[in-house]
């Protein structure tokens, strides 16, 4: 898993033919049509527009905006054998999709093989760094030349990583307790979001429980009153009053479990799957230290590595 | 990783079958260096075998008893007819009855209403919580039998360790002791106690175990209640701060529901007391001893099969435990094989020239070595064994003896009884964490060998007032001969009284069956 001597650039991915620089385009659809055409030229990727309406069908569903002013989209293609980068500038900025506010400047556009999991979720990971600036964009779309924008890859030494690490594809927590939270907060936010858990942080964001639905459920029905095979003591809920009733009085720590999947954000991103599998849980989180910085639910990581 | 893992597996496995084989072959010479006949040979080679399997394949114990009792099959060690006599039909049907009772109970809500009467106590202390864990433990031990109580015992340990947060592991181990210690109350609390009843001969009764075993039981549990509160003192005084801190929060240790229980609870009090009356109902219905007792819990369980038909298959399926119960079988008539191969008379014989005659020497002794078997193998192995020889000895206080040291000493070690290794499967699968061997060893060595102590102080006070077995038997024939004429009187069954009838050749045979 060394990154060593089998390091690959990212620029490696591509050369300036497959840069469009300084497009004078100004909408999604026409740009990414021109640079799968371009692509289609110089890397045989296949029937463009079949692509096309791929990236396009992904695209409305959830645009790939990876930093300030820059998108990834991209497609997963059976014909081809390896990853086709392409990538497009535009000093005016481009309207990518109607609730995104700022124009995209910046368009890293990848084809991969489908069979490939790992190859777009590596090129997304070696070009994070550079997305996390947010000068990155106006940078790149002041560079007047193919040559220079692929330059700016090269020198910048951005290297593909050798897998895919869980960081990659997480997203962040952002609905968590704190843990003086008391139950009722909790029930509040599984009601709102729809979520089977939630993180339970201290002070310094680090993880220190997981409150699930599952467990609430047990406490209202513990073992003692499951054994009963007459429904009728529980008939009208009568476990769940007692808990209504002292649900502001409940600290999250009677119902907070130790019992999740944890992943840490540098390890493999199939550490992940193998946390999830084996906890039987349907997200993991993913900590620095003990600090939560991100989850990854099953959902996620289905999209991101089957689908993404 | 996981090739070295499964490697180390077959290693160990292989190592633990080559220790069975040596072990096993090791008895078996010396069983041959002293001179015992060849089927004495196989007999006490498959028993250990069997023994040891019980200590090194856990999980293999009943395909190994298969293997054991074909090879004396096999062998004409053991022939059908002994194999389905030794096998003890009468003590697993009792078994099943009261399984099946336990069931039906647990559906009823019994235990959910005992359960919620406890977390509903006012003002729970730390101390508190573990006297009424540890009596409640006892004597549902006493009522039901030790793999029911630490059950449920172990459940309500749970949920208030859970809701106040406190370390499970020393409230389930002070709730194992307290639940074998008080399986030795009556004859329904260990398998051991109604092998002991059922097998003795004369057979002992349920009031014979009250009134014997049961204030000893109170006695040892009291002062064993009394080292655990020393012992785990330091998680005693923690969950009596947390218990305080949401008591004063106005906070409980669970949801509580309205629990229609009176039904479950007439129906244990009626198996109770239809049990605790076995020995008069069979003095007047003229029917051989402990016939009542066997019956009690099946027709019990068999009324409540046609009242919750719809479930019954349920029951029989789910609530018995018929692995176990397969394995007793395969060990009753290995057990009986010994005894049929007069192994059993030999080892009484060696005992009598190592121990003398005296009881004062072998009280102790036979606490002491059933205690000790009983901390590494099932009890049930031990008694199955030990009861022709207890039995060949003929003093009635060692029959309390082999009981007490069989389910006092199940608390020295992790694997010393069902009950233990049943609540730490349950602590393991709901916590995901191991009781180390030495955590239970420490406190297990100490209760174990006070408790016997205590046990012993006891059988020795009672003792000079115990009939001796020569009273028992008269008393046995006196209620055999009670039982014949009122029969005689009910029947008119005139050609049956004349002759002494096929019912009293059978009542002899149950009594006596050394003697026929």
């Amino acid at each position: 898993m060394s990154k060593g001597k089998t390091a690959i650039q990212f620029s490696s991915l591509f050369g300036p033919a497959e840069i469009i620089c300084q497009t004078e385009l100004t909408d999604r659809d026409s740009i990414l049509l021109e640079l799968l055409r371009l692509l289609a030229y110089e890397r045989s990727i296949g029937n463009v527009h079949e692509v096309y309406k791929m990236i396009l069908e992904r695209e409305s569903e959830a645009p790939t905006i990876v930093g300030s002013g820059i998108a990834m989209p991209h497609a997963r293609l059976p014909t081809i054998d390896q990853i086709v980068v392409g990538v497009a500038t535009s000093k005016k900025g481009i309207v990518y999709a109607k609730n995104v506010d700022n124009p995209i400047k910046l368009i890293i556009l990848t084809v991969s093989p489908k069979a490939s999991p790992a190859a777009y979720l590596q090129a997304m990971s070696s070009v994070a760094k550079i997305c996390q600036d947010p000068a990155t964009a106006d940078v790149v779309a002041e560079l007047p030349t193919a040559e220079k924008v692929w330059k700016f890859f090269d020198q910048g030494g951005i290297i593909l990583p050798s897998y895919v690490r869980a960081c990659d594809i997480m997203r962040p927590a952002k609905v968590k307790l704190q843990e003086h939270d008391t139950l009722e907060k909790a029930i509040t936010l599984f009601v709102r979001h729809g979520l089977r858990d939630l993180p339970v942080v201290d002070k310094d964001d680090n993880l220190v429980g997981v409150v699930t639905t599952y467990e609430l459920l047990r406490v209202c029905l513990p073992d003692y009153v499951l054994w009963m095979e007459d429904l009728t003591p529980i008939l009208n809920f009568e476990p769940f009053a007692e808990i209504l009733r002292k649900e502001s009085k409940t600290w999250l720590a009677e119902i907070m479990t130790n019992e999740y999947a944890t992943v840490d954000a540098d390890s493999p991103a199939i550490q992940v799957a193998k946390e999830i599998t084996r906890q039987r849980v349907d997200r993991a989180y993913v900590v620095r230290g003990e600090k939560l910085v991100g989850v990854v639910s099953l959902g996620t990581f289905l999209d991101r590595v089957l689908r993404g | 990783m996981a090739v070295l893992n499964r490697k180390r597996t077959a290693f160990k496995l292989f190592s633990r079958m080559v220790l069975l084989l040596a072990i096993t072959s090791g008895v078996g010479l010396l069983a041959h260096l002293i001179k015992l006949d060849r089927q004495q040979v196989l007999a006490s080679s498959v028993f250990i075998m069997i023994v040891m399997a019980t200590l090194l394949f856990w999980q293999f114990r009943l395909a190994i008893a298969f293997v054991g009792i074909s090879v004396l099959m096999g062998t004409k060690t053991l022939d059908l007819p002994t194999f389905i006599k030794e096998c003890k039909l009468d003590v697993i049907l009792f078994l099943v009855g009261m399984m099946v009772t336990v069931g039906v109970l647990k559906e009823l809500g019994l235990f959910t209403w005992i359960i919620q009467s406890v977390i509903k106590t006012r003002r729970m202390t730390g101390p508190m919580f573990v006297v009424i864990v540890a009596v409640l433990a006892a004597l549902m031990s006493c009522i039901v039998d030790e793999v029911t109580s630490i059950v449920f015992i172990a459940t309500l340990i749970f949920q208030v360790c859970d809701t106040v947060k406190v370390r499970p592991t020393p409230f389930i181990i002070i709730a194992v002791m307290a639940t074998n210690i008080g399986s030795t109350g009556t004859m329904l609390g260990n398998p051991v106690g109604i092998l002991i009843g059922q097998n003795a001969i004369p057979p002992l009764s349920f009031p014979d175990f009250l009134k014997w075993s049961f204030p000893i039981m109170l006695v040892t549990l009291s002062a064993s209640i009394g080292v655990l509160l020393w012992w785990f003192w330091r998680d005693i005084r923690l969950l009596s701060e947390r218990l305080e801190t949401r008591r004063e929060m106005g906070l409980g240790l669970g949801p509580l529901v309205q629990v229609p229980y009176k039904r479950g609870l007439g129906i244990l009090v009626g198996m109770i007391a239809f049990i605790a009356l076995h020995h008069h109902l069979e003095s007047y219905l003229g029917l051989a001893p402990n016939t009542v007792l066997i019956m009690a819990p099946l027709v019990i369980a068999g009324l409540l099969m046609i009242w919750r038909h719809e479930r019954a298959r349920h029951y029989i399926e789910a609530d018995v435990e018929w692995w176990t119960l397969l394995f007793f079988m395969m060990l009753f008539a290995v057990a009986g094989a010994l005894q049929h191969t007069q192994v059993t008379e030999k080892i009484a014989g060696y005992f009598q020239t190592a121990f003398g005659n005296r009881l004062s020497i072998l009280t102790p002794v036979i606490i002491s070595i059933s205690a000790f078997g009983s901390a590494f193998v099932d009890n049930v192995v031990f008694v199955a064994a030990f009861i022709p020889v207890v039995n060949k000895l003929g003093h009635t206080p060692l029959l309390w003896a082999l009981l007490q040291g069989a389910c006092l000493g199940g608390n020295a070690t992790m694997i010393g009884s069902t009950a233990n290794i049943v609540a730490l499967g349950m602590l393991e699968k709901r916590y995901r964490t191991h009781v180390h061997f030495f955590e239970w060893f420490k406190a297990g060595v100490i209760v174990a060998v006070f408790s016997c102590l205590v046990a012993w102080g006891g059988i020795a006070a009672l003792s000079p007032y115990m009939p001796t077995r020569a009273q028992r038997e008269l008393e046995a024939v006196t209620n055999l001969q009670d039982s014949q004429k009122h029969l005689e009187i009910n029947s008119h069954q005139t050609e049956t009284s004349q002759s002494g009838g096929p019912g009293a050749s059978v009542f002899m045979d149950i009594i006596f069956p050394e003697k026929m």
